[in-house]
């Protein structure tokens, strides 16, 4: 169920604490972001951006607090799978590819509400869509570090996802490398009209999004969340 | 692609592994079937050999821990022969008995007015003549283990016994039979006026309620199981024992292999950690995880099949080549023997999947991912 004017994601007043409380990696963040808005979240390391991340994706559990996708609290392990098989798609520093399935199988099995064909079919357009056609049926190893984001990158947006979440995708390129794919996936996020939540640490990138979130301990800093409240 | 395909790929990663897992399932599936086939064929070869000598039920002690252990007085025959039904009776005292002083064969003593005799088919020489003493047809078996023909002697509880026939049985019970006098059997083994069992052929055209009736009427003479050939043995504690001591060995097989099932599959979850976490970050369900890993279990299980069934049947022909066993039984593979093998290894494969798949989904994904 949607609510009109309800932000894609906000996290209200979230918390994530590890150790029975020794150690907080995220402290009240209240963040709201639009329909296909482009979020940067900057921080220096261990500042929580990838606490903030997993929380985003639902791969962890906020320890107060709450997530809400369009205006609906989203608590349980079922929805969030769901979510992330057909609304959230995710670009991780260390590409996180199958190492036993090729750059086109690595994006098929991410297809979901498809036939095998349909999906196989679906797998093949958008790997060429991101140059790799040639590579398809290549395993990860045989592959470049850019080549492999790419592929992860394919695999983010086979859903057409309506939000994007890419943590330091270019951490692991060279500079030449981290370009590209810096702007195909800038590119690839405009065709689709995706909101995307880039982390990163530079402030360059940071700069080409709409908005600038800064993490800093564990909060952001001068509520650059901008509410975060559902509606 | 699908889950199945994956499945394979996750076992083909490490081919060696699997196929150690795969032949450890595969002597689980061939020990299982052996032992099956085993007791089945006791049974099954038992009862072919009296149903190939013209027996339509078999009256044994009552009571008795074996067919072999119950005795009856040799006089009840003409007792039973005159229950209405009863066409033939056949008395018949059945032993192992020493021969030649290195061997054990069947020796079966039947009664002179047994119509065994009449439909008794011979290969060479003859029957006994009325009233001729200490002679024996052996099964072609017994002829070729003990290397004997017409006009041989042999031996049996120290006494001589001259060779007048060789038996034309096809069944390999008949075949490992020394056919005798049942007067000259009861001597030499000091079972006077005793028999092991009267076979009954009964008349021709007999309905369901016909032959019960014969076998209570049967049951009235004295303390008497009266069976069916095919259910000879549905008495017999011996068999019984075998029977459970083979099941259970085959259900610890079966359960080794479970077990080993579950031991691979939960090294190798452990080992694809990192990757079930990239499985939960893409949107695949738990239902849809665990389903993988319990395929790779049931694909190691029918390749672990694949292998055991001929296994177990190549097993199966290397008994029959055993001269303890093969004397006396014959193996015939079919569903019933092969079924209950191939079903357990299956059903247990999938149970010994279970747990690694919980275990892969048991963790958040931002737990499964930082795992290295």
């Amino acid at each position: 169920m949607d609510h009109a004017g309800a932000p894609l994601i906000a996290l209200r007043d979230v918390s994530r604490s590890f150790d029975d409380g020794a150690v907080v990696a995220l402290r009240g963040i209240d963040l709201a972001v639009a329909q296909g808005e482009f979020v940067s979240i900057v921080g220096r390391s261990g500042s929580g951006k990838s606490s903030l991340v997993h929380i985003m994706a639902g791969f962890d559990k906020p320890s107060s607090g709450q997530v809400w996708w369009q205006g609906r609290a989203i608590a349980d392990r079922r929805a969030w799978t769901v979510l992330r098989s057909s609304e959230i798609g995710i670009v991780f520093q260390e590409f996180l590819l199958l190492p036993t399935l090729s750059a086109r199988e690595n994006v098929e099995i991410a297809i979901s509400k498809a036939t095998a064909g349909e999906a196989r079919r679906r797998a093949d357009d958008i790997i060429a869509r991101v140059g790799l056609a040639a590579r398809a049926e290549h395993l990860p190893h045989a592959l470049s570090g850019g080549e492999r984001q790419r592929v992860a990158i394919a695999r983010s947006l086979a859903n057409r996802p309506r939000l994007l979440i890419a943590d330091e995708p270019t951490g692991s390129l060279d500079s030449a490398n981290a370009a590209l794919v810096l702007e195909l996936l800038f590119e690839l996020r405009r065709e689709r009209g995706a909101a995307l939540v880039l982390v990163t640490h530079e402030e360059a990138i940071a700069a080409r999004a709409d908005r600038v979130v800064r993490l800093s301990d564990g909060k952001l800093e001068n509520g650059s969340g901008d509410g975060g409240r559902p509606s | 692609m699908t889950i199945a395909a994956l499945a394979w790929r996750n076992l083909m990663r490490r081919p060696m592994r699997t196929a150690l897992l795969a032949l450890g399932i595969a002597l689980a599936v061939a020990t299982a079937l052996a032992l099956i086939a085993l007791s089945a064929s006791i049974e099954r070869s038992t009862a072919d050999s009296t149903r190939e000598r013209g027996a339509d039920l078999t009256v044994s002690q009552k009571g008795a821990a074996d067919l072999f252990a119950g005795f009856l007085p040799d006089k009840l025959g003409a007792r039973i022969a005159a229950v209405p039904g009863v066409a033939g009776v056949a008395g018949e005292l059945i032993m192992f008995a020493p021969v030649d002083e290195a061997f054990q064969f069947l020796a079966a003593g039947m009664a002179d007015d047994s119509y065994f005799w009449a439909a008794m088919p011979l290969t060479e020489g003859r029957k006994p003549d009325k009233g001729e003493r200490y002679v024996v047809l052996l099964g072609a078996s017994v002829a070729k283990a003990l290397n004997k023909k017409v006009g041989d002697e042999i031996s049996m509880f120290d006494h001589g016994l001259k060779i007048v026939g060789i038996t034309g049985y096809r069944t390999a019970v008949n075949r490992g039979v020394i056919v005798m006098r049942l007067q000259d059997l009861q001597e030499l083994a000091f079972r006077a006026d005793q028999v092991t069992a009267f076979h009954i052929a009964l008349a021709p055209g007999l309905t369901t309620y016909a032959v019960a009736a014969v076998e209570r009427g049967i049951e009235s003479l004295a303390p008497v199981n009266v069976d069916p050939t095919d259910q000879l043995f549905a008495n017999d504690r011996n068999v019984e024992v075998l029977n459970a001591v083979s099941l259970a060995i085959s259900i610890i097989a079966l359960a080794t292999a479970g077990l080993s099932v579950l031991n691979v599959l939960l090294m190798a979850v452990h080992e694809r950690m990192r990757e079930t976490g990239i499985m939960m970050a893409i949107g695949w369900s738990d239902g849809r995880i665990m389903a993988t890993i319990i395929l790779e279990g049931l694909l190691t299980g029918v390749l672990g099949c694949a292998l055991g069934v001929p296994l177990g049947l190549a097993a199966c022909s290397l008994f029959e080549l055993l001269p303890v066993i093969g004397t006396y039984l014959t193996f015939q593979p079919g569903l019933a023997v092969i079924a209950p093998s191939v079903a357990g290894a299956l059903l247990l494969s999938v149970l010994g999947s279970l747990y690694p798949a919980w275990r892969a989904v048991s963790l958040t994904p931002a737990e499964a991912l930082r795992r290295t």
